[in-house]
């Protein structure tokens, strides 16, 4: 799956019409741009883009548009000897593509190739997470040490998702979160560091996992998200900062784990999202007007997902952003 | 179409511990065509290390001499690459892995001269983007890292002029929320190392509430009036352990309370459409409240006209006032 950006822009002019048929084409072209020069300046998202693309394409009704066993065996050939993932192969390991590649594998309903023709079972894939987390509760990325509540967020969604949330220590990882609340009711990067929507999601994201909800002051949080939403409809991540259609995803999902999407204007939302849209070539861009990317196409969708935009699969808001259908299944019994 | 350069070499030469000059060069532009290729700062890192350990063999000035020529060359190699990619995150990862490897290598003295330079140029790339969040974190782990590094005395002393940096960050921009957070979180540390007693924090609270107040000239910035709500945390009985004055009495509470209200209430004048003003006055109101144990009729008339107009004003959250009204 490539990430080069474009060919097309979103339209930034209203349209109520998603253009679904035109996105899953735009998804289904992304891996024949292989001689862009851009495929190769993206390589270090090539398993984060097939989670993406992969699930955009559910959440269109298009889940077999992939071929399956391909992504197996790319997914597989991203493995490292340590049990993670790289982002694509040769790659170092590294959290953030682990994960992808166990939403990947969940979702293809393939987590039991890990022992077949991977590089160990699921329990491999656990350790190499496991072994990430430090002695204060928070998750590094990988073995050079970056701290950051996306690998705390990234390592138990993985966790979870492979029943192995028994391999780390859940209260220090919720101590951690909390520990980075400030006074808005959000949450920061780091302990002390300044609340970011995209943060909010991972703290939010962890404590929903944890089940450990009860922790969160909502309604200060909720106040603080739905702020978030700015006259164009769209959200941003930060005060006074632009709006992107992304944070559609990581502020609405917010919000919907804390009971309070409703508090923000739903139509007005999708509006937003929808400019973003390239209704010719398909792909959402971060705003109207500019060049789409399958990272925003893939939370754009999610975002309007969680709207109950019609005739879209619905999307888990809580468990991990994947079709929830899937994770019905995969966490059930 | 025209790859500048294939990850090819790298791969091989690091996978043959060739830790070389040559491989450090040949990585350096792999990276200046595309920092986000996070596999070679791995390889850098290893090059990087194994230098280090040859350079540790000699005696004790010689090694200190070649471990900070290293560095510092590595580090000037990464200044053009954070000014042409300021939000990728494995440059500054790499650089703070950098700056620690001097810590852990170096002599003290020679260590805090490599971390203070750093301060000035972080310094540098806020004043090009001032809301840069990497460039914020970054800048608070470089104060805390020098922090430790230093005396008490030191320390007390950066706090406060981190203090000073952060008034004239919010002086050249008043909406700069990331320089008001920063505000507040070093108001806390600058008590607390000062082991200030109730009256100096109150005097510091009272000074902040002038300065927003002041500041509130232009009632429609979002990023003043959380900094307001940060102020109003005092106040809060649930809270007020977490803030800057954490004592009051909950008659002085109730004090200051009655003044904010009155305070916002004038901002009114001829900002009759701005919603924050009646958030905070709602807001101050139930605080009131909270530390009365209960809210008088009156104050729940109040409420309700404040929140009938907020609901006009501010149509996107109209869901959020209607669910606040029937807790009323
Ligand atoms: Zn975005």
């Amino acid at each position: 799956m490539a990430l080069v950006s474009g060919p097309g822009r979103g339209e930034g002019i209203p349209d109520s019409e998603l253009h679904s048929s035109k996105h899953v084409t735009y998804i289904k072209n992304l891996d024949t741009r292989k001689d862009e020069l851009e495929y190769w300046l993206t390589e270090h998202l090539r398993l984060n883009g097939v989670y993406w693309g992969l699930t955009a394409l559910h959440i269109l009704g298009c889940p077999d548009t992939l071929p399956r066993d391909q992504t197996i065996d790319f997914v597989l050939s991203c493995q490292s000897d340590n049990g993670g993932f790289g982002a694509a192969p040769g790659h170092d390991a590294h959290m953030l593509y682990t994960v992808s590649a166990v939403q990947i594998l969940i979702t293809i309903d393939a987590v039991d190739e890990l022992e077949k023709r991977g590089r160990g079972g699921k329990e491999k894939v656990g350790s190499f997470i496991a072994n990430l987390q430090n002695a204060d509760g928070s998750f590094m990325g990988d073995q050079w040490g970056e701290t950051d509540t996306r690998f705390l967020y990234g390592a138990l969604n993985a966790l979870s998702l492979l029943r192995l949330m028994d391999l780390v220590d859940v209260p220090k990882a919720v101590a951690h979160i909390q520990s980075c609340e400030n006074l808005d009711g959000a949450y920061g990067i780091r302990p002390g560091a300044e609340s970011h929507a995209g943060q909010v999601f991972t703290c939010i994201g962890a404590l929903a996992i944890a089940g450990r909800l009860d922790l969160v002051n909502k309604d200060r949080l909720g106040a603080w998200l739905s702020e978030r939403q700015i006259e164009s409809g769209g959200f941003n991540g930060r005060p006074e900062k632009l709006a992107d259609a992304c944070y559609s995803w990581w502020v609405g999902s917010s919000l919907a784990m804390i009971d309070r999407l409703h508090w923000i204007d739903g139509e007005k939302l999708a509006a937003f999202v929808l400019q973003c849209q390239d209704p010719d070539a398909g792909g959402f861009a971060d705003r109207p007007g500019n060049m789409v990317d399958v990272y925003h196409t893939h939370f754009s969708l999610a975002g309007l997902s969680l709207l109950k935009f019609n005739g879209l699969e619905e999307i888990d808001a809580i468990n991990s952003c994947m079709p929830k259908a899937i994770t019905a299944k995969c966490l059930a019994g | 179409m025209a790859v500048p350069l294939r990850a090819d070499d790298c791969d091989s030469m690091v996978a043959e511990h060739e830790y070389t000059i040559e491989t450090l060069k040949k990585i350096s532009e792999l990276l200046s065509s595309n920092p986000e290729y996070y596999t070679a700062w791995n390889y850098r890192r290893q090059v990087l290390q194994y230098q280090f350990s040859q350079a540790e063999g000699s005696d004790d000035d010689a090694a200190a001499h070649s471990i900070t020529e290293l560095i510092m060359n590595d580090l000037h190699f990464l200044i053009p690459l954070l000014r042409s990619f300021p939000k990728c995150y494995w440059i500054w990862n790499y650089r703070l892995w950098l700056l620690d490897e001097a810590r852990r290598l170096l002599p003290l003295p020679e260590a805090q001269q490599i971390w203070q330079q750093e301060l000035a140029l972080v310094g540098k790339m806020l004043t090009l983007d001032s809301r840069n969040f990497h460039g914020w974190g970054y800048r608070r782990f470089v104060v805390e890292t020098l922090k430790e590094l230093g005396t008490a005395e030191e320390a007390r002393s950066m706090t406060q002029k981190e203090f000073e940096y952060a008034k004239k960050m919010i002086g050249a921009n008043l909406s700069n929320f990331s320089a008001w957070h920063y505000r507040t979180k070093l108001i806390q540390s600058l008590l607390d190392e000062q082991s200030a007693s109730d009256d100096d924090r109150r005097r510091m609270l009272d000074d902040e509430l002038s300065l927003i107040h002041q500041a509130f000239i232009d009632p429609y910035d979002q990023s003043l009036w959380f900094y307001h709500q940060n102020l109003m945390c005092v106040f809060d009985p649930s809270m007020a352990e977490r803030t800057m004055a954490p004592n009051l009495s909950s008659s002085d509470r109730l004090q200051y309370i009655r003044n904010e209200i009155e305070e916002i209430q004038e901002m009114l004048d001829g900002a009759e459409d701005c919603k924050y003003i009646y958030q905070a006055l709602i807001e101050c109101t139930l605080l009131a409240s909270k530390v009365e144990g209960s809210l008088s009729s009156e104050d729940r008339d109040q409420i309700l006209g404040w929140l009938s107009e907020l609901k006009k004003l501010d149509p996107l959250r109209r869901e959020r006032w209607l669910d606040f009204e029937k807790t009323l």
